[in-house]
């Protein structure tokens, strides 16, 4: 059982902290992403994890081993890094036994083994007497990938190894991927800043931001329930919109509209400080996040009981399979993703319903989530919403 | 072939060449061919000179002293490449490796390379001289008689040891970027692979350092034939009994001590010759085993 646990992880560079203060557990044989912007501590956070770099302050545990001060090679990891780290002057299949035998635990026979089954399982027969120079950049992730599933290890660890392939290739490692880890199972935690990958790769996804975790959560729940602001803007594209309101009476009040809060709602997560019932209280600040494909056109035949929102088309943008229209509404601006082909022009006011299930309020100061109009449905003990009026 | 305009006119850019054309003239190319002229003649001070063919030739094959040299200069230039790359490549290494001072131990690496090699030579004979040097007590202690005043073989691995101490901030510095050019991917790969120490270095480090590594052991080369003369003439002029006689200072006495100015021509062009067959070795076996990266 190779359970993974991140206590108060901390990790300073001079002045800069880059991770502040991560309490993570990883669970066997999970697929665990870590996702965030430049700069946000996810590649630091899995180079301690790897021991690479040393923590500052904080614990790590691998299968119930305090690994914190333990050397990267005696943690019984492997790394894939983005630009494949591979040997330049070996051959592919060099590269794959180097450490094996580097580390002499092996036979020649066991390593051989190895080597094939490897070879089979990432279809890298052939590349094994090629040097890295005459590989294409898939070819080398999948020999760097073979390199670190032949040691068997009780974790891997992956540094962005999608990033500098192109986006074809990306999708069709992506699928690789995810086959791979269905066969092996072995705990895997893999950073990217691509929110796709995140999304379709990971059985839980951590977003970090600033050196701190923001949210864990299984993609799906990440993308309908966002317990702030920044996970909300971060997770789906294009991003949700923020609309600023007053709530009042159960209603939230923007200088151009005035839509009905639906009750019987869900809440987010507690925050921080244990309470859970955050309850909205009249008249408050608050940010009203709508997801561009949750924002419809209103359709003037179907008698909607739902109230309308005008919003001015600054800019169409045809995408294809939808239609972007990026507007504003009030002062405030704001995506619809539409259905593709209107004869929607720029300058035009058109009218706009929502998804009255997929409403969410963030605190206006702390970003926080405090609503979601519909219940989670997960096994979180949750208080539910309490809408005062 | 595309040609750039770059200077209005041609002698424009002939002025500009002009400086290092001259001295390479006057001071390279003039010598090398009087040198090679000399050779074929019979020269010394107050005579004329006389066209004597290849006697100057047949004389160096038939002087059993010269071959002693030759072979002594072979012998010396390969301690001192082989040891210069090697002491330099170790210390670059740790310098590599060291996470704090790391600028302090490479000025102290490299100041020898600072200094004048007859200043060097200097320096180095009170840190092994056989009474005086601050070494000498620590080294005789170990159980060795420091005699190489009178002690043949002691004078040839002083002399070299110089050399080599001299050389080497020169080496490191070359190493040092060579090294710090390896991706920091390929070290930490290693490391979680469990490829520690000198074993990172030689499987990991030096094949990827290699085009610098050649570059170094020719630089060395021409370093050890030509450049290891002050070495020579300040610590042991030749002796004892011609045990560090190599080429370059066996020639300079021939020319300069004996006024036998043909038979040193002679002495050079061979020398030349060596130093620029063994240079077209070494560029034939650099192409097939360096790598240069992708």
């Amino acid at each position: 059982m190779t359970t993974v646990t991140l206590q108060n992880l901390h990790k300073e560079f001079g002045d800069v902290v880059a991770v502040n203060g991560i309490d993570l557990e990883i669970n066997h044989g999970e697929f665990l992403v870590i996702v965030g912007p430049s700069g946000c501590g996810k590649s630091t956070t899995l180079r301690l994890l790897a021991g690479l770099e040393s923590t500052t302050d904080g614990r790590i545990e691998m299968g119930g081993r305090d690994v914190t001060t333990v050397e990267p090679k005696d943690r019984n990891v492997a790394m894939v890094f983005q630009n494949y780290a591979l040997y330049p002057h070996m051959t592919g299949r060099r590269n794959i036994t180097f450490g094996m035998k580097s580390s002499g635990d092996f036979t020649d026979e066991e390593i051989d083994r190895r080597v094939t089954e490897a070879a089979d399982t990432l279809d890298i027969a052939d590349l094994l007497d090629r040097k890295p120079d005459a590989m294409s950049g898939g070819e080398r992730q999948r020999v760097a990938l073979g390199r670190a599933i032949v040691r068997d290890p009780d974790a891997f660890l992956m540094d962005e190894p999608l990033s500098n392939l192109d986006a074809k290739l990306r999708i069709q490692m992506r699928a690789e991927l995810a086959r791979l880890h269905s066969t092996l199972e072995t705990t895997t935690v893999y950073v990217t800043h691509d929110q796709t990958e995140a999304m379709t790769l990971g059985e839980r996804v951590v977003v970090m931001n600033d050196g701190q975790i923001m949210q864990v959560d299984e993609p799906q729940v990440l993308y309908d329930f966002p317990e702030n602001r920044f996970v909300a803007e971060f997770i789906g594209d294009p991003a949700m919109n923020m609309i600023p309101v007053d709530v009042k009476d159960g209603r939230a009040i923007h200088e151009t509209f005035d839509i009905p809060l639906p009750s019987g709602n869900g809440q987010p997560k507690s925050n921080q400080n244990g309470a859970g019932d955050a309850q909205i209280t009249d008249g408050q600040r608050a940010i009203l996040g709508i997801r561009p494909e949750d924002l419809h056109l209103s359709d003037p035949q179907t008698n909607d009981e739902l109230p309308t929102i005008d919003a001015e088309v600054n800019v169409r943008e045809p995408l294809g399979d939808s239609l972007l229209l990026h507007c504003s509404i009030g002062n405030t601006s704001c995506n619809i993703q539409a259905e593709p082909r209107m004869p929607i022009t720029a300058g035009e006011t058109v009218s706009v319903t929502y998804d009255p299930a997929r409403l969410h309020l963030f605190d206006a100061e702390t970003g926080e989530a405090f609503y979601h109009s519909e219940l989670r449905q997960s096994t979180d003990e949750q208080a539910p919403s309490k809408l005062t009026t | 072939m595309s040609t750039r305009e770059i200077f209005d006119s041609r002698i424009e850019s002939g002025l500009l060449l002009l400086p290092t054309l001259l001295v390479s003239l006057v001071f390279l190319y003039y010598p090398t061919a009087l040198a090679i002229r000399t050779s074929f003649f019979d020269s010394s001070f107050g005579q004329g000179d006389e066209f004597v063919g290849l006697k100057n030739y047949v004389t160096l094959l038939t002087d059993s002293g010269y071959h002693s040299s030759l072979l002594l200069s072979v012998l010396f230039a390969a301690v001192v490449v082989v040891g210069v790359i090697a002491v330099s490549l170790y210390l670059t290494f740790l310098i590599h490796e060291v996470d704090t001072g790391q600028g302090l131990y490479l000025i102290s690496v490299i100041w020898p390379y600072a200094l004048p090699p007859a200043v060097g030579a200097l320096v180095f004979l009170f840190i092994v001289h056989p009474t005086l040097g601050v070494l000498t007590g620590p080294i005789e202690a170990l159980g060795v008689d420091v005699d190489w005043f009178n002690n043949g073989p002691q004078a040839f691995v002083v002399v070299a040891l110089a050399a080599i101490w001299k050389q080497i901030g020169y080496n490191v510095i070359f190493m040092i970027a060579a090294m710090n050019n390896v991706p920091n991917t390929l070290t930490e790969t290693a490391e979680l692979d469990g490829v520690t120490g000198l074993r990172r270095l030689v499987s990991v480090y030096v094949p990827i350092m290699t085009p610098t590594l050649f570059f170094l052991v020719i630089i060395n080369t021409i370093y050890a034939f030509f450049s290891t003369f002050a070495f020579v003439d300040l610590l042991t002029s030749g002796g004892p009994s011609n045990a560090t006689n190599i080429l370059i200072f066996d020639l300079y006495q021939e020319g300069f001590s004996f006024f036998n100015f043909g038979v040193a021509s002679a002495k050079s062009v061979v020398l030349f010759l060596l130093v620029g067959v063994l240079m077209f070795v070494q560029f034939r076996v650099t192409d097939e085993y360096s790598y240069y990266g992708a």
